[in-house]
């Protein structure tokens, strides 16, 4: 190694001045899902950052464009593939809306429990996932293990771990197992006793509160124009849940609170989220006393919903009803109609156009993540490069979400 | 014009009008089964029932019925307005109906399909008509509950065979009289009745005959139900993946209006049927019109041949330049097609002009039966638009023969496979060189130096003039099959290689191919819409 020269003036060694590009994604191990990051950086500071979705893009909209009604489902579990009964319940909701049907009581309560089952598993896959590309590897597993049980009531109810496909216009697809009520009592308790576990391990922790507090700020007002909803808006501190604000299904008639946060932080954002699991498991606890042990699952209308197979076989009214459902697809008479439901990210709604055939003229959807994403350039500008995998992990993007 | 109110809906009729009609005409629909526009008025399905208005100041016509009631658990007596069938009601001025908005409607309509359906049988999965079945349409829009009878059906004749074309199958039957009105009325042929009564009423044929007139398929068509099928279509394609094209019929002079239905995927075309014309063809067909789509699969000529010998298109656009160029314009006799259309032989015509062709001729099928319902005795579509075109009537086919004989002509260039004459397939054999673009083999491919493959009048749009001198437009359907293509192409394609200007597209009727609607869409579908 040669000696430095330790006689020459700092003024005239030449420094690269120009700020780095630095690509993030869309296969690094801290992009879950695939986006890709721009950074300009200057030292570690960033200076610019470009969000790029568009590496999962599957033309959902236009797809369902093709089929009937029905065969939208399998889609739309595909959207937010960490909570898709949530979407299952949220596109049966708006066909409904569009039918001007009312799904009976038990299905109401039943759609309740399955998408707050589900609105847990979401919350602890982002929760758990953030801590892990911190470094926290145990609690993220911890978490996990409790998703682990909630599918297994999911698998159970819908014979389907991750895409149930599992709603149906006018009900669902099958009415709740024997032992739904018993299995859901059980486990989320012990759902609620890991997460205290999980969360004592990581609020704890120095490292990990100094790497979420104060980091990523984003205002009400900010947050509001950017068109967030859900937990990540709740944490810039406004109360939307439209759960609360825009009640559906049997939401009105159960007692739950919406927690919000002070800062806007990553840590906020962590919190509502820890905090919204305990609502939900308060949610799911109420419904479990309330969902009637029998009665129907579905609507009493021929034109939606599938007659029983043995019907199918040895009635003609039968055959004819099952014909017509399956071969030309619900009749959903003409019109358009916004249907909004609080999803895992947020606010998820559908704006259906039919013509009144059996498939659908258009649908829209309007993706909580595809706007919670679109803050993440304010988020992360200005501040350091580690400041990127807190930032990206509280807003819980999902790929299938920013289909646009 | 005068109008009368159905529903909240004014409606316009002409004097003499039913309400059914009327409002078939203005496009409001009005549930019916046994109506149809081109036959009489039989009334008895009774699913047409209306509820009608009494004149103002007088009291409206009533039945005493009884209620079910099961809350007292009794009958209880009550009046509910006379009901009059729409098909047979004819309409005054001012006159109110109500057809949705009356309870007692609706209550009838949901009982006429329950009895219909009461002694239907499972059948749909494996009925032809299944997907544009009336019974299946009306059960979810106006019954949509399950029936009440608990007891077996009444078993009747299946797979009844009424002939050459129709298979008929009693249980599926709702004896709507349409099939033995239309062979009475249309096809005048009174082969088809009915026998016994109530649960046991079917049709049956008239004692040692069989249903073998010239339109036995009208009567599959007019079925509104899966009762009639015909063999020909009888399990061969779901009309649920069918799409229908708008074409013109090529069987024979009278240019029946018609939807080609073929499947998309497949490219095959599975049916003809009427589409309505009033001034052409009202709402029928012949059975010949309606199988002549299966010349569109069978005995193709498929790939170009150069002295009989398959041969790319090119090597064989290279003998025709070759062939055209050294022989002299007066030796050359050109033969249009009667069985092409306007837009084919205008190209050829336009060719000819470049090349000094004088002598033309004229191909196509010769003469047959003909009756004073809608069969033509010339079996050509187009023979009407080849003479509209040459402004003249083309030269006897037996100067051409004699011609080639005597050495006055050298070389044929032709449209079809056969000369045409009164009877028979024409001169045969034809003497002398020949470039024939043609869909079959015949007469005039049979030696021929070069043979182009044409496509068929489903695999490109054209217009024909029928013998009324109407010119009607056809859309294509599928893509032209093999290494086919459409003769007003070939013929482009030959005068670019002699070097001569294209032929240009005729001017007015519509020669783009348009988006075919699915079968079920089609806002006329003929027979089955009425």
């Amino acid at each position: 190694m040669e000696p430095l020269d330790l006689d020459l003036d700092a003024s005239e060694i030449e420094l690269e001045n120009e700020p780095m590009l630095l690509n993030i994604g869309p296969a690094h191990p801290a992009t879950h899902g695939t986006v890709r990051l721009v950074v300009e950086l200057s030292g570690e500071v960033i200076q610019r950052c470009d969000v790029q979705i568009g590496y999962l893009h599957r033309g959902f909209e236009k797809m369902c464009e093709r089929g009937n009604w029905t065969q939208v489902f399998p889609y739309v579990d595909r959207c937010n593939y960490v909570s898709p009964m949530l979407n299952n319940v949220g596109f049966a909701l708006a066909c409904e809306k569009m039918l001007g049907i009312v799904v009976p009581p038990r299905c109401q309560y039943y759609r309740m429990i399955l998408g707050e089952l589900a609105r847990i598993a979401d919350h602890l896959t982002a929760a758990g996932a953030m801590a892990m590309e911190l470094g926290a590897f145990t609690p993220f597993l911890w978490m996990m293990k409790v998703r682990e049980m909630i599918w297994d009531v999911f698998e159970e109810e819908t014979g389907a771990r991750l895409t149930h496909s599992f709603g149906r216009v006018g009900g669902m697809a099958r009415p709740p197992t024997e032992s739904f009520v018993e299995q859901v009592g059980q486990v989320v308790p012990h759902a609620i006793q890991v997460l205290g576990e999980a969360e004592r391990l990581l609020v704890t922790n120095r490292i990990f509160l100094d790497r979420l507090q104060g980091v990523g700020v984003m205002s009400a007002e900010d947050a509001i124009s950017l068109g967030w909803t859900g937990p990540t808006l709740r944490a810039s501190g406004v109360p939307y849940d439209v759960r609360k604000a825009h009640p559906y299904l049997r939401y009105g008639e159960v007692d739950f609170d919406v927690p919000v946060g002070e800062h806007g932080d990553c840590y906020d954002r962590f919190m509502v989220r820890i905090e919204e699991i305990r609502q939900s498991a308060r949610i799911i606890e109420q419904c479990l006393g309330l969902i009637p042990a029998d009665g129907p699952v579905n609507v009493d209308d021929p034109r939606v919903v599938l007659p029983d197979k043995q019907d199918v076989y040895t009635t003609i009214e039968g055959t004819i009803q099952h014909f017509k459902i399956v071969m030309e697809g619900i009749k959903i008479p003409a019109g358009e109609a916004y249907s909004y439901t609080e999803g895992g990210n947020g606010e998820l709604g559908f704006y259906l156009v039919s013509d009144g055939s059996g498939t659908p003229y258009r649908v829209r959807i309007r993706p909580p993540s595809f706007y919670v994403t679109s803050g993440l350039e304010k988020l992360v500008t200005g501040a350091m490069m580690a400041d990127v995998v807190p930032c990206f992990g509280s807003l819980n993007m999902i790929g299938g979400e920013c289909d646009h | 014009m005068a109008t009368f109110k159905l529903d909240d809906q004014d409606i316009e009729f002409l004097p003499g009008d039913t309400i059914l009609k009327a409002a078939h005409r203005a496009g409001v629909d009005i549930p019916h089964y046994c109506w149809h526009p081109g036959l009489s008025v039989a009334a008895n399905c009774r699913m047409c029932l209306v509820e009608l208005l009494p004149p103002p100041g007088r009291a409206a016509l009533k039945l005493d019925v009884l209620r079910w009631d099961p809350e007292q658990k009794s009958y209880i007596k009550e009046q509910k307005p006379k009901l009059v069938p729409a098909c047979q009601q004819s309409v005054g001025e001012g006159m109110q109906v109500l057809s949705q908005n009356s309870e007692h409607v609706q209550k009838a309509r949901a009982a006429v399909q329950e009895l219909l359906l009461l002694n239907h049988p499972v059948d749909c999965p494996i009925c032809d008509q299944a997907g544009e079945c009336r019974l299946q349409d009306y059960w979810l829009n106006h019954q949509h509950e399950k029936k009440r009878m608990r007891d077996e059906p009444v078993h009747k004749p299946k797979a009844v065979v009424f002939g050459p074309t129709i298979v008929y199958d009693a249980e599926r039957c709702i004896v709507c009289t349409r099939c033995v009105r239309f062979c009475e009325e249309v096809a005048k042929d009174p082969v088809l009745s009915l026998r016994e009564r109530g649960n046991q009423n079917e049709i049956v044929l008239a004692p040692g005959r069989q249903l073998d007139h010239d339109y036995t398929l009208m009567t599959e068509l007019v079925c509104p139900v899966g009762a009639l099928t015909a063999q020909d279509f009888r399990f061969k394609a779901r009309v649920w993946f069918l799409r229908s094209a708008r074409t013109v019929c090529v069987g024979c002079a009278t240019g029946c209006n018609a939807y080609t239905d073929y499947d998309p995927r497949n490219q095959q075309v599975y049916r003809h049927r009427p589409r309505e014309n009033p001034t052409v063809n009202g709402y029928w067909m012949c059975d010949a019109g309606m199988l002549d789509y299966q010349r569109i699969h069978h005995h193709r000529i498929l790939k170009a041949l150069v002295d009989g010998k398959s041969a790319s298109r090119s090597s064989a656009l290279d003998r025709a330049v070759a062939l055209l160029s050294g022989t002299p314009s007066g030796k050359i006799a050109g033969v249009l097609g009667a069985e092409y259309s306007q837009r084919d032989n205008a190209a050829l015509l336009w060719l000819g002009k470049q090349l000094g062709i004088e002598a033309w001729f004229e191909s196509g099928r010769p003469d047959g039966k003909a009756d004073d319902i809608l069969m033509h005795a010339d079996k050509n579509p187009n023979s009407a638009g080849v003479r509209r075109l040459l402004g003249s009537e083309p030269r006897p086919s037996s100067e051409l023969v004699q011609g080639l004989e005597a050495g006055s002509f050298e070389l044929v260039l032709a449209l079809g496979s056969s000369l045409k004459s009164k009877e028979g397939d024409g001169p045969a054999p034809i003497p002398g060189k020949r470039i024939v673009l043609s869909r079959h083999p015949g007469p005039l491919t049979e030696g021929a130096q070069v043979v182009l493959p044409a496509c068929s009048w489903v695999e490109a749009a054209g217009s024909y003039v029928n013998a009324q001198g109407v010119e009607q437009s056809s859309e294509a359907a599928i893509e032209p099959l093999g290494d086919s293509a459409a003769p007003f192409e070939l013929v482009g394609a030959l005068c670019a290689a002699l070097g001569h200007p294209p032929p240009e597209p005729p001017k007015g009727r519509g020669h783009r191919r348009e988006a075919s609607a699915p079968v079920n869409d089609s806002g006329n579908q003929g027979a089955s819409a009425s």
